[in-house]
């Protein structure tokens, strides 16, 4: 018997190793933790929140976007309108790739077209789509044309057009970029220990001030409860996703504080194709049922900013007259009985479990609904099932949410476009001044585009509009981070905080 | 006994076939991944192009032959989130796995059979009393929960060690400490048990009669025949664990083949989740074959010989 635990013992003690047991930091890195891993560090191939937020801080784009739908500087330096469908972008001169190659047209170019190439599959490819053509002119200037004028174009390119190395790409291959990618961002990636953690050092020659943190570090925590416990612990300094539930543990904890950005606009969808919310007057009475206000200081603090219609109140091109439904039951129920239910009906309400806190919100809303008479069977569904069914036409009233983006082609085109995805509803009217919206390049002819949209969509009610629920989060008290409107952790933007 | 391992072998490849074709075709049931791997506003020329790019379009029974056919030469395809080899993200965490399931094994071996042994020989008395209703209480807590409170305890309110991760000693302890709680307790309790069993027996008063001493008694005559059963419960444990441990790995940010297998399955990233389902099958067979040689070790008169 003592042999073979002899050999199991030695056998634990080779595979473990004889490691240091503290957790020494040293002074200038930061560590950061996300809910999940990257599934890689090509900007080009991934849509994941967390998996982008790691990329955003080693790859760069040629425009930084604004929280209020404009661009900025990056690697381009400047830009003019040829024509209503070109741009002409000047290149600075002075950013180079991690490997020390510079950042030239031929690499724009070889991007672009990289981006487009089906071998990679990329996610963004769509966004991209409107853009046809891009030519060199010279070492530091391109052509970039669209099909049709697209006035957010530089916004979407400044998100989803990270500029790669062409000859690190083609010696490397597709698959090892992934893993081992060379940017031009603020940082470098020195190290990528699967499962553990990912190093990234500041890139002395980036063209920008330099970043405040030498080096930065991502982990992966998955347990709520034990990311949040990291960070009161001290041995991380900026922690994401954070549960409405956990939030005043670290407000009284003393050592971390939240930030206090947005995060995602929830709203309940209908199925406006068939009855009972086919007809206008059903889907303004199940808006005029909801208590929004009550929802927003029960589940959120009061922190949510509730919704008056299907652009959230902070994107550039919402209606600023239009108010949320008034909380009126006997409106409601005037409507519901206009309508021929006065005895109420039964509907589905679906939801994905993955969401935060989606169970308090769709029994709270089934609640308000019960009030004036419509049975809300409640109807959980794992991630790829809600998917499919909801791209499948399969449901009749569900939850689900779209970032709080600036910028409104970005949603409410995706969203209400019946080129982009008619499920379950479809107007030609919007569907005509989205298109407009996107040609109109002069920035106050344009809001007045959308703020059309959003009265229309308002009296029309495909969804019953909710609100914009705070994501935050929380940053150790020795760290100035205030978060991204995007919710992107980028670290470029942390410094130690003043003392 | 050459005979014998072969046999077992070929068994396994038959468990092999098994459980790979279930696996294949109870994932294939629960939807196509194209819809999932696109954004929402993908069209569904998109969709289809992806599809047919990805082979989900051809009958289910082609997609498994071409599965099988490239296992085989050892490629299990590519995930479609990683998009790297789905055997090399699996090799990548297999170590990790195998280091806490190891770690908590032997921690529950070192800690429960000297805890049985004392419970059988002290029988009744408070000792006994008192570790049982430990054992109880061991295979009761739930894991999560356990995982919370250690961090709970040990992080936040000591300080003494580190919330997850993996890397050094000490962040090795409280996850192999969480695993190890039930298995201590089971195994206690098993110890326990077959200990009483076995002091029961003639040879053991023979033993006793030729005046050995007690220690030697217990230690040597009647562990080597208790063992038996431990071995057995403690080799399928083995292979449940490594890929069983997802609730601990979760909790405590464990780089495992557990966590991976469970984002795959969310993620219904098929080439991935068959491949982790393929290598878990392998190692649960295996464990159990090593679980049978032991057995010869253990007790002589167990032989696979062929008797003619």
């Amino acid at each position: 018997m003592k042999r073979w635990m002899l050999l199991l013992l030695a056998l634990n003690l080779v595979t473990m190793g004889f490691a240091a047991p503290a957790l020494a930091r040293e002074a200038g890195t930061l560590v950061v933790v996300q809910e999940a891993e990257p599934v890689g560090l090509d900007l080009m191939r991934s849509s994941i929140q967390t998996t982008m937020s790691v990329c955003y801080n080693l790859h760069d784009t040629l425009f930084s976007p604004q929280e209020d739908a404009t661009v900025k500087p990056a690697l381009a330096e400047k830009w003019e309108k040829v024509d209503d469908l070109t741009w002409k972008i000047t290149l600075r001169k002075d950013a180079t790739f991690h490997n020390g190659d510079p950042v030239n047209a031929e690499a724009v170019k070889f991007s672009f077209e990289r981006l487009n190439n089906p071998a990679i599959d990329s996610p963004h490819k769509g966004k991209l789509s409107p853009f046809k053509d891009l030519k060199v002119l010279d070492d530091h200037t391109i052509t970039i044309a669209t099909a049709e004028p697209y006035a957010p174009g530089l916004y979407i390119l400044g998100y989803y057009l990270p500029i790669v190395p062409p000859k690190v790409v083609q010696q490397m291959g597709d698959a090892d970029y992934n893993i081992k990618p060379v940017g031009c961002g603020p940082y470098k990636l020195v190290k990528w220990t699967k499962g553990e953690e990912i190093v990234l050092e500041a890139y002395d020659k980036y063209y920008g001030p330099k970043p405040a943190y030498k080096k930065v570090i991502f982990k992966a925590i998955p347990e709520e409860a034990a990311r949040v416990a990291s960070l009161l612990t001290g041995e991380v300094d900026v922690v994401g996703a954070i549960p409405v539930n956990q939030r005043k543990k670290i407000e009284a904890s003393g050592k971390a504080y939240l930030t206090p950005q947005m995060g995602a606009m929830n709203y309940l969808g209908l199925n406006t194709y068939e009855p009972p919310f086919n007809d206008v007057r059903v889907r303004q009475a199940v808006n005029h049922a909801l208590n929004r206000e009550l929802i927003n200081k029960a589940l959120f603090d009061g922190k949510a900013i509730l919704c008056a219609g299907a652009i959230s109140p902070r994107t550039f091109g919402h209606d600023p007259s239009l108010k949320p439904y008034v909380y009126d039951l006997e409106k409601a129920k005037k409507l519901l009985a206009e309508a021929g239910y006065e005895k109420g009906f039964e509907a589905r309400l679906s939801y994905g479990t993955y969401m935060s806190q989606i169970q308090e919100q769709a029994e709270a809303i089934a609640a308000d609904l019960a009030k004036v008479g419509i049975k809300v069977k409640l109807e959980p569904l794992e991630r790829a099932v809600m998917w499919e069914n909801y791209k499948g036409k399969k449901l009749q009233m569900f939850i689900y949410w779209w970032d709080d983006a600036p910028e409104p082609d970005r949603y409410v085109y995706s969203l209400f476009h019946s080129k982009s995805r008619d499920y379950y509803y479809k107007n030609p009217k919007v569907d005509e001044l989205l298109d407009k919206g996107r040609t109109v390049i002069d920035r106050e002819k344009r809001a007045q585009v959308y703020q059309e949209v959003d009265r229309l969509l308002y009296g029309d009610a495909p969804w019953l509009y909710l609100y914009v629920v705070p994501e935050v989060f929380g940053v150790a008290n020795n760290v100035d981070y205030q978060g991204r409107r995007d919710g992107f952790l980028n670290m470029y933007y942390a410094k130690p905080k003043a003392k | 006994m050459l005979h014998y391992l072969l046999k077992r072998l070929w068994h396994t490849v038959y468990v092999i076939i098994g459980i790979s074709m279930i696996s294949f075709f109870f994932i294939h049931l629960s939807g196509d991944p194209v819809m999932l791997m696109l954004p929402g506003d993908a069209s569904m020329e998109e969709v289809e192009q992806l599809r047919q790019k990805l082979g989900f379009n051809d009958p289910l029974y082609v997609q498994y032959g071409r599965f099988i056919k490239k296992a085989v030469r050892g490629d299990f395809g590519e995930s479609l989130y990683y998009h790297v080899p789905a055997l090399d993200l699996i090799l990548e965490r297999l170590p990790a796995s195998l280091e806490l399931s190891l770690a908590a094994m032997v921690l529950a071996l070192v800690v429960s059979i000297p805890i049985g042994i004392i419970s059988a020989v002290y029988r009744g008395s408070a000792l006994d009393m008192g570790s049982m209703l430990g054992a109880l209480f061991g295979l009761s807590m739930p894991h999560f929960w356990l995982g919370i409170m250690f961090i709970m305890i040990f992080s936040v309110k000591l300080g003494w060690l580190p919330t997850s991760g993996r890397g050094t000693f000490a962040q090795l302890i409280m996850p192999a400490l969480a695993l190890a709680m039930s298995l201590m307790a089971m195994f206690a309790r098993l110890t326990r048990s077959v200990m009483l069993e076995v002091l029961s027996l003639d040879y053991i008063r023979t033993a006793r009669a030729k005046g050995l001493r007690e220690f030697y008694v217990i230690g040597k005559h009647a562990l080597k025949n208790a063992l038996i059963p431990l071995v057995t419960v403690a080799g399928m444990q083995f292979g449940l664990l490594i890929g069983g441990t997802v609730i601990i790995e979760t909790v405590f940010a464990w780089p495992g083949v557990g966590r991976l297998v469970v984002q795959a399955i969310f993620n219904r990233d098929y080439p991935l989740v068959q491949s982790i389902v393929f290598i878990l099958a392998l190692i649960f067979v295996a464990a159990n074959l090593l679980v049978d040689l032991l057995y010869i070790y253990l007790d002589p008169r167990i032989s696979y010989l062929e008797e003619k």
